[in-house]
């Protein structure tokens, strides 16, 4: 039998509250530490302890992130889902399971490994068998896959950053593990892990890390936040790095943290901030943004930067709490009553996590508006492979605010909402300042900023904010293209699709066709995907929702000579999108298409 | 011809620099005469009009800011949402002073979240509600403070149960609570100042009367009603700290001087029994007391001076946030290689 080096999918099934995710981040790790292509997606429920929660790691040499196909090693633990989850496994499937588990192995096609995780771990430690018990199957997959002490040992040394007596327990679970499959089992199938050579050092990071971390080297200078998953983690990861990098020489933070009453009083504070001239921002997730939409049109219409991440998850209302979906898209761009139209961003990697974090304050300032960031649950929650973050290349840009009286008298006939340059950008000054006070506010205004009902001042004001957020468009992250010379197919898409679409594209390409990317990082629309829609044949817009809400902006925004051959495929089941499944859709849509 | 003298004031500003535009309001709004008293007062105490910042909601009395303080900055929100503008604002700019102006509708309906979060976090601001038991833009719709028993000009009777402000402020521990009407310019004078000199949440409710809705005599917020049947717990005189305190005639036991944050005295001089402000059970005592007696209880309920406000609690710089360097809020490149480092492992 020929053995399968570095490609397959594993999938942990355990109990939540169990500790079996740290022991699945030390797998995790231990692969990823033999400069092997690794990632780990956590499918866990809405819940603290008790219910089924499922790790699935997928190893790939190509570099495939999103889970395969199907499921090639499977660990039994929770017996709650021990029948489904052995039901659905194809035949030839090695199974690692817990012979203590009370649950029967009904299975006779498949590779069983029985292991006796409960009393292993009892041998070890009784009052912590229940925790060491995920750690005897860790040490058994080592063993079965070849994964070397020396990679153990430096994972487990990272999950537990130095705690001696955790570093020394879960050692020697470990090798519990290891020497019972050693002494007991022998090897009968062929997946194996064979250590590669990284040609650049590598980090692991979940996205949400990665933008707070972008946030605090933007100089966030207040942060409000209503905890909300799956954004939680991006407001508690900024708290945690406030001590090490943003307290001055006294020892005090120079940021304001205040964790909100709701998400309204959230983007109220992000406001308040941006109006008073700092830089404000707020997390949160679809719920919240739905809170927000009112004060989201004030930000707007009375042109007070501000900055909005927005980590997807599943909806609508509550929706898959802890699931992942790209379906904010519309609701972040089109926010708010009347007519509206926001900047978003939207990184699909945790180095543009990083860069979007600090650039979008330099944005809101900018444009004095409200700026998104839109992540999700999975380019959140989940590590991702980092090279190291690159320091921002550019100074803060805090955008058009006079600051100096000299300057300010300069102007001739000054209006905090008048276009004096020709690019739908105001000037502004801040309060205190005692430079042409004025009352901010979301009626109807003129020029400088009084009540006006009237048309031309309607108009005028409309059609200027119009201006500078299209004229927004080239200056804002170019989308990514990987282009092939013959431009039949091409497909675009946005965030976290990144992880799949290597997968998508190598399954569409291996029946012959020629396929493009462009994976767009911002709304509006950056010039460059119109002229990809125009260069290519037919184009597919692919996101992971059910409507078609990137594929819906594209057709209201680009010509209508370009419509017809712009087609949607949308899909959203609430799993992380596998690749096989978007592939099947996309050749299916093809040949609709040709037909 | 003898040219007009024009009176300054400590800090040689004329009244002038305080006033705001023509006010939209019904001619006889209680709202007015507010306005005119946070002129009269933010000029007597010689604040500099650009160190206010006016916040508002929605509503008659959240358009008062265009009308006062026309050399402040200001921020008409949304509606009931400007305690956590303010929040936002006051965070990185402490060296403010926060001035918002509310309504019944703003503060004790949409509002009423946001104003009991602001009161517990001891937000530095004054917060003026203009509470006249209706909603005046909408055209007369009976607003949460609506009185039992009261009836507005159009309408029934009122038999829903009124939230008393004042009462929920004492209860959440607000640092400030008073409650005024708009016909007392002197006693409303006095708690403006005093809010103003004060550091943490200051809550004025002040009984306006809406001219047009609900001024009737069957009205329990009529200017009639309520001059008929205010209680005033103590006459109220504020002494700024850029003037001594005067000597006085009253024999002792007979007033009682607090002191507020910024050095300022308010005197309380005792009309009938005394009232003890520091005593939040003699507040609710009192106000409890004057709702079974469909009576309006006035003056300063409540003041504790000992609560850290709002960005105390934060422990931010003394440097307000704003006025930190670009460099002061970027770490440097050197950090960054480090946290690289750090996670590299």
């Amino acid at each position: 039998m020929a053995p399968i080096i570095n490609d397959f999918t594993l999938n942990i099934a355990t109990a939540n509250g169990t500790g079996s995710q740290s022991a699945n981040l030390i797998l995790l790790q231990s692969i990823f530490e033999m400069g092997i292509e690794v990632s780990g997606k956590n499918l866990f429920p809405s819940n603290i302890s008790g219910l089924p929660t499922w790790y699935i790691i997928r190893v790939s040499d190509q570099g495939y992130q999103a889970p395969g196909n199907r499921v090639d090693l499977q660990v039994l633990v929770n017996p709650a889902t021990w029948e489904e989850d052995l039901a659905a496994l194809e035949p030839g499937t090695v199974v690692v399971w817990n012979s203590d588990g009370k649950m029967p192995m009904e299975r006779e096609d498949v590779i069983s490994y029985p292991i006796p995780m409960n009393s292993l771990a009892r041998k070890l430690n009784p009052k912590l068998a229940k925790l060491v018990s995920n750690i005897i199957y860790v040490g058994a997959l080592a063993e079965i896959l070849g994964i070397e002490n020396e990679a153990l040992e430096s994972a487990v040394m990272k999950q537990f950053k130095g705690k001696a007596s955790a570093i020394e327990l879960n050692t020697s679970a470990l090798s519990l593990g290891r020497e019972y499959f050693i002494e007991n089992l022998s090897k009968q199938d062929n997946y194996v892990l064979e250590p590669r050579e990284r040609k650049q050092e590598r980090f692991f990071i979940e996205g949400n890390e990665a933008t707070a971390l972008g946030c605090i080297f933007g100089g966030v200078q207040m942060l409000s936040w209503y905890p909300i998953t799956p954004s939680s983690s991006l407001a508690e990861s900024i708290i945690a790095y406030v001590p090490k990098l943003r307290l001055n020489s006294e020892g005090e933070p120079t940021v304001a943290i205040i964790q909100s009453e709701d998400e309204l009083a959230a983007a109220g504070m992000v406001i308040g901030a941006g109006w008073a001239g700092a830089r404000g921002m707020t997390a949160t997730s679809g719920p919240g943004i739905s809170l927000m939409q009112e004060f989201i049109g004030l930000a707007y219409f009375a042109e007070v930067p501000s900055v909005f991440w927005d980590v997807n998850r599943v909806g609508p209302s509550t929706g898959l709490p802890t699931r992942t979906q790209q379906s904010d898209i519309q609701i972040l761009y089109e926010g708010s009553h009347g007519d509206t139209q926001h900047i978003v961003l939207i990184p699909g990697t945790v180095e543009e996590c990083f860069e979007f974090g600090w650039k979008a304050f330099d944005v809101a300032e900018r444009y004095q508006t409200p700026v998104f960031g839109l992540s999700d649950l999975d380019l959140g929650m989940n590590r991702w492979s980092c090279a190291g973050f690159d320091y921002p290349d550019q100074p803060m840009d805090r955008g058009k605010v006079i600051r100096d009286k000299d300057v300010f008298e300069a102007f001739e006939d000054f209006g905090r909402y008048k276009d004096f340059d020709g690019d739908g950008i105001p000037y502004r000054t801040l309060p205190g300042s005692g430079m042409d006070p004025i009352l901010y506010r979301g009626t109807g205004h003129n020029e400088k900023g009084k009540y006006s009902e009237k048309p031309e001042d309607y108009l005028y004001l409309m059609n200027r904010l119009r201006q500078k957020i299209t004229n927004a468009r080239n200056d804002l992250p170019a989308p990514i293209l990987r282009q092939e010379d013959e431009c039949e197919i091409g497909i675009i898409y946005l965030g976290s699709m990144e992880n799949s679409i290597q997968e998508i594209d190598d399954i569409l390409e291996s029946t012959g066709m020629k396929v493009s990317q462009c994976r767009v990082r911002a709304l509006p629309l950056h010039g460059e995907v119109e002229a990809f829609i125009e260069r290519h044949e037919m184009v597919i817009v692919l996101e992971i929702n059910r409507d078609g809400q990137l594929y819906a902006i594209i057709r209201k925004e680009i010509p209508n000579h370009l419509v017809p051959k712009v087609h949607s495929v949308a899909y959203s089941d609430g799993m992380p999108p596998r690749g096989k499944i978007y592939a099947e859709k996309i050749l299916k849509k093809i040949e609709e298409v040709r037909l | 011809m003898t040219e007009k003298v024009v009176k300054l004031n400590v800090i040689n500003e004329p009244k002038e620099s305080y006033t705001g535009g023509p006010s939209s309001l019904c001619p006889g709004c209680g709202h007015d005469q507010i306005s005119t008293v946070i002129i009269n007062a933010a000029w007597e105490n010689g604040i500099e009009p650009h160190r206010i910042a006016k916040m508002s909601g929605i509503g008659c009395s959240s358009k008062t800011p265009a009308y006062y303080l026309g050399q402040s900055h200001g921020f008409n929100t949304v509606h009931g949402r400007m305690p956590s503008v303010t929040t936002g604002a006051n965070a990185v700019h402490p060296d403010l002073l926060y001035l918002g102006v509310s309504g019944d509708g703003d503060s004790a309906s949409i509002g009423i979240g946001q104003l009991i979060h602001a009161i517990r976090r001891n937000l530095d601001m004054v917060y003026i509600v203009e509470n006249n038991g209706v909603y005046g833009l909408t055209k007369g719709q009976y607003s949460a403070t609506a009185d039992i028993g009261s009836q507005k000009k159009k309408g029934k009777v009122n038999k829903t149960q009124p939230i008393d402000l004042c009462a929920l402020a004492v209860n959440l521990g607000c640092t400030f609570v008073a409650r005024s009407f708009s016909g007392s310019k002197s006693q409303l004078t006095s708690l403006i100042k005093a809010a103003m000199s004060h550091k943490g949440f200051a809550l004025i409710d002040v009984i306006s009367p809406c001219v047009t809705f609900n001024n009737n005599d069957e009205s329990m917020k009529s200017y009639g009603y309520v001059k008929d049947n205010e209680i005033t717990l103590h006459m109220a005189d504020y002494i700024p700290h850029f003037n001594p305190v005067p000597e006085v005639e009253v024999p002792e036991g007979h007033y009682r001087d607090i002191t507020l944050h910024d050095g300022s005295v308010i005197r309380l001089e005792t009309i009938s029994e005394e009232h003890d402000p520091g005593n939040a059970v003699a507040a609710l005592s009192a106000l409890h007391q004057a709702e079974q007696e469909k009576k309006h209880v006035t003056g300063l309920l409540y003041f504790n001076p000992n609560k850290e406000s709002f960005t105390e609690e934060l422990n931010l710089p003394l440097k307000a946030l704003i006025h930190h360097s670009d460099d002061e809020l970027r770490p440097t490149k050197a950090q960054l290689d480090a946290i690289n480092q750090a996670l590299l492992g």
